[in-house]
């Protein structure tokens, strides 16, 4: 089977198989950060975000994301130029094993879409979803406060916004290739 | 293999047969206060150029990117790559009877179908513990099994195209069973009326005070001085009983291995791992293959925590992908997680002391039963630190005894879980303590002040097992004092404001913990570094990087010794064909041995570096110091950049050389860091329901390389330790068929679920520590419980004996005070 969805900004053409999950397509075509934790939608490592709403893709069946616009963290900022959320997990020390970091940076960059400017209450709420076992999840909170901040003072660059997943996406489709 | 005898063995049972007198532990001479500490190791804080930095994580960017890779990233590399499933007992004792495997066979895809009978599955016992070699710990363990003990046996393997096919063809394998009786309570397993798990004769590398046919894996004792006659004569006697439930390690990467015939026909495995050496070593020893013929390679992992200081799915990849002659991952679910991988022991713990009327304590007792399941795996050693960790705490108490016995259940297996039986010891220890306290009707604080451990107390506690290898500690380094005050003035512990509320009431428990900085005479870590051209230096070492930092601490070691930032260090870790030896992360050991042979290393490299600057310079290289990238005369103030010396070295006209160092650590040492842990809680008197405020913990860790990375450990480990405190454990039918197979199920703390956090860092000097410094993985994961079920009596009255901690429990204990 195959379907057309847009990933990263690029449009592709994929093939599937019945009962494959939108993880198991996003791996096989070589977007591997991210990670399969649980495949019960619980630890949201490997959440993605598709059609603005970050989702965990282990339980996401493939065929509900055809014509969908799905974002996954290679599509955000690259090691010479981190995105800010990015940034702000790396300055604040908030990764240890790294396997729930990219889980954890598309909540975030999901979550200060929709609310710039979170509360601590609000932060601690972005990344609920994503079951950090190294960091106590202390300094986690701190970067998607820090992120927020970032955010905002780059604004006129707009990074992470809508307008502008297309153009990072040259960058963040690196990698990842026909099957 | 099996003729092999083992030293800790040999000794325990020397202490065990001993009821002369004191055990041999030496004088204060062997142990003394002075150090030949390096006048390098000892740095001003304004003369540290990369250690006590917040260096940058040295993987921080491929994290954040996505492009780390871990073992499961590396499928693409394999065209031809099968994917494994295994069939797993679904009964928790009998013998297997028939295993039908037709209808797999038939299955297109499928590329191998191993049973116990297959030619390529050992037929020898082993122990999937890493340890060094040989093991404590018993070889039970067969790669499949006939005999299936829990639910969760391995008995079958499939190596298929894909995942679901291999997962078709596993759930067509049909086994059949004869059902024996399960023992599901460890504290029944020794009665003589329960069913007999393990036969003796199948065992090999037993354990000091193993009884199979009473189910005993393994049992000790020691005793300093003569705690019967301390508490006969003693007034203030107290005994108490703990118990602590089942944990699991809810690593983030499930366990995962790659296994291959590269083209020079040796086997390449990139597995999870915490330990690549020992891996390798068990992996030749069971499959009977030189090691020169195995490498094992260690990617990114996504932490252990103990589960991967384990050979758990290798030796299953290894067979298929021999079988199937091709590349075979073995990817395990998270639901194997939870039932079939490992987990914290579940311990039952008695406690005793005898105090005087002052509050000097003069006697400890500590009666250990533990849970190791199934099979055995660190069963004695973790039992082992469930007094040697906490009780040396109060080292110069003079009559001590502590003893244990480990057993065997159908649930399960237990293995090594960060803090290592020493989580479960602190429970027992530091809320007995608080007890003892409030007997006498002391602050808790103020009593455990009048008999902590300081500064220059010989520690006779640590080896009371007698084991020879453990020697007694001078402890030449100690912050607790400083732990005490800074937390106590964080947590506000003197000014505790009670809630308007009159069902609300506030209260504060404090904990000390300690752990140790590696096992002490049984570890070896070694380095190699080698510079570049340009001055930057390419570092190779055996430590594993399990997410803690590892990679950074020691690129910032290193840095230090050769003054060039730590960005000019590339650091390669771990592959067993590239990398020095070894043992791999666990027990604390990466800063404190792998970090110290990483700074003897950089130190011969340094000794190159000058001499070849000596030369340049047309001075002594005594004249000489390191530091911006440069070497400098300190007398002339002529300089030459590493870079210049780089090239020069390489391509000079007269003389060259590759300027490199290296060297090896090991050391009978392990100096414990300390910690104070404190909890604020609020307790609703009618409902048991309760609210922990915040939790603050002070660490001594002696001179901690990158402060924000240590605050991470802290930070992780009291979640872990939280867990440990309120979690559910595991639940199991009534004929040992788990039921907690999900993180859903399992109830794993979330962001939300955490109260806020304070992290201090008390600075000491460990004169036996690269730059100082001591250990900090472990140390957190001890002080949650005993803090809480302290805080917990502090407001309520009441005390909570069993983990987890519970509303449930609170208000059952407050409806009875009543």
């Amino acid at each position: 089977m195959e379907m057309e969805l847009t990933i990263n900004g690029h449009k592709r053409s994929l093939k599937f198989a019945r009962g494959d999950s939108l993880l198991d397509l996003l791996r096989r075509y070589g977007y591997t950060g991210a990670k399969r934790g649980c495949d019960t939608g619980d630890c949201g490592y490997c959440t993605v975000i598709v059609d603005g709403e970050a989702v965990q893709s282990c339980v996401t069946p493939t065929k509900t994301v055809e014509g969908a616009r799905v974002e996954t963290i290679e599509s955000l900022g690259t090691q010479d130029d981190l995105h800010p959320v990015q940034e702000a997990f790396v300055d604040n020390s908030a990764l240890q094993c790294g396997f729930c970091i990219p889980g954890m940076i598309m909540n975030t960059t999901a979550a200060l879409r929709e609310n710039p400017d979170p509360s601590k209450v609000e932060a601690r709420k972005a990344i609920e979803p994503v079951l950090c076992r190294c960091t106590g999840h202390k300094k986690p909170v701190e970067a998607v406060m820090d992120a927020a901040e970032r955010l905002e003072s780059s604004t006129g660059l707009s990074r992470g916004s809508e307008e502008n997943i297309v153009e990072a996406t040259d960058i963040g489709s690196k990698g990842a290739t026909d099957e | 293999m099996s003729e092999n005898p083992n030293k800790n063995s040999e000794s325990i049972t020397a202490q065990v047969e001993s009821e002369s007198g004191l055990p041999d532990i030496g004088t204060g001479d062997e142990n003394p206060m002075e150090w030949n500490e390096p006048a390098n190791n000892r740095k001003k804080p304004e003369d540290r150029e990369s250690i006590n930095r917040p260096v940058e994580k040295y993987d921080a960017r491929k994290i954040v990117t996505g492009e780390a890779k871990y073992t499961g990233d590396f499928r693409r590399q394999f065209p031809d790559l099968a994917e494994a499933a295994v069939v797993r007992s679904d009964i928790a004792h009998g013998q297997v009877t028939n295993i039908d495997t037709s209808a797999a066979e038939e299955m297109e895809g499928v590329y191998a179908i191993l049973t116990p009978d297959s030619d390529v599955v050992p037929d020898s016992v082993y122990t999937s513990a890493g340890q060094g070699y040989p093991e404590p710990t018993p070889w039970d363990l067969r790669v499949l099994r006939e005999k299936v003990r829990m639910v969760g046996d391995p008995i079958a393997a499939v190596a298929a195209t894909d995942s679901q096919t291999a997962d078709r063809a596993a759930r067509k394998i049909d086994v059949e069973y004869e059902e024996l009786d399960p023992i599901l309570d460890y504290r029944v397993a020794m009665d003589p009326e329960s069913p007999q798990i393990h036969d003796s004769d199948e065992i090999e590398n037993k354990q000091p005070g193993a009884n199979y046919e009473n189910n005993r894996q393994s049992s000790f004792e020691g005793e300093i001085g003569d705690v019967t006659e301390a508490t006969d004569s003693s007034e203030h006697v107290l005994e108490t009983e703990w118990e602590t439930p089942y944990q699991s390690h809810c690593v983030p990467e499930p366990h995962t291995t790659i296994a291959r015939r590269d083209e020079d026909n040796r086997y390449h495995l990139i597995t999870s791992t915490q330990v690549p050496y020992h891996t390798r070593r068990q992996l030749s020893h069971l499959f009977d293959i030189p090691i020169r013929d195995i490498r094992v390679e260690k990617p990114r992992i996504g932490a252990g925590f103990g589960s991967k200081q384990a050979m758990v799915i290798e030796p299953i990849t290894l067979a298929l992908s021999i079988a199937a002659d091709r590349p075979v991952i073995y990817e395990t679910t998270r639901k194997e997680q939870f039932y079939a991988i490992r987990s914290r022991h579940p311990m039952q713990i008695r406690m005793k002391t005898a105090v005087s009327d002052e509050g000097a304590l003069e006697a400890m007792e500590m009666d250990v039963l533990s849970n190791t399941g199934a099979y055995g795996p660190h069963g004695m050693t973790v039992a082992g630190n469930v007094g040697t960790k906490p009780l040396p705490l109060y080292p110069n108490v003079d009559n001590v005894r502590f003893a244990g016995d480990i057993v065997h259940t159908n649930l399960p297996i237990a293995a090594a879980q960060r803090g290592y039986g020493a989580p479960q010891g602190h429970f027992a220890v530091e809320s007995h303590m608080d007890e003892v306290a409030r007997d006498l009707g002391m602050d808790p604080i103020e009593f455990r002040q009048q008999n902590h451990v300081r500064e220059g107390d010989l520690d006779e506690i640590a080896a009371i097992l007698g084991d020879d290898e453990k020697h007694a500690r001078r402890i030449r380094s100690c912050g607790l004092d400083e732990c005490i005050q800074r937390g106590r003035e964080a947590v506000g512990y003197d000014d505790v404001d009670q809630p308007d509320d009159p069902n609300q009431n506030r209260g504060i428990g404090v904990a000390l913990v300690g752990q140790g900085s590696g096992v002490a005479g049984a570890e070896l870590g070694a380095a190699h570094i080698k510079m570049n051209e340009d001055g930057t230096f390419i570092l190779q070492v055996g430590g594993v990087d399990t997410g803690t930092g590892t990679d950074t601490m020691v690129s910032q070691i290193a840095s230090e010794v050769l003054g060039c930032a730590p960005g000019d260090i590339v650091v390669h870790s771990s592959d067993t064909d590239i990398s020095p030896f070894d043992y791999g992360a666990y027990a604390s050991s990466t800063t404190y041995i792998t970090g110290q042979s990483v700074k003897k290393a950089a130190e011969n490299a340094k000794e190159r570096v000058l001499t070849w600057a000596a030369g340049m310079l047309e001075t002594s290289p005594d004249r000489l110091s390191v530091g911006g990238g440069d070497v400098t005369d300190e007398q002339s103030g002529d300089h030459v950049s590493l870079e210049e010396i780089g090239y020069e070295s390489m391509y000079g006209e007269d003389e060259r050389e590759h300027i490199m160092g290296e060297a090896s650590h090991s050391t009978d040492e392990s100096p414990p860091p300390f910690g104070a842990q404190f909890v604020d809680v609020t307790v609703n008197d009618q409902t048991g329901e309760f609210d922990i405020n915040q939790l603050v913990f002070a660490a001594d860790l002696g001179v901690a390389i990158n402060p924000p990375l240590a605050e991470g450990q802290i930070e992780g480990g009291q979640s872990m330790s939280l867990e440990l405190a309120t979690g559910a454990g595991y639940e199991f039918t009534d004929t040992g068929v788990p039921k907690t197979i999900s993180y859903k199920q399992y109830g794993m703390p979330r962001s939300t679920d955490h109260p806020p956090m304070e992290t201090i860092l008390v600075e000491t000097h460990e004169p036996t520590g690269p730059f100082g410094a001591k250990s900090i993985a472990e140390l957190p994961t001890n002080g949650v419980p005993p803090a809480l079920s302290n805080a917990i009596r502090d407001a309520v009255g009441i005390r909570i004996s069993t983990l987890p901690i519970t509303a449930e429990k609170i208000s059952a204990a407050l409806n009875q005070l009543d």
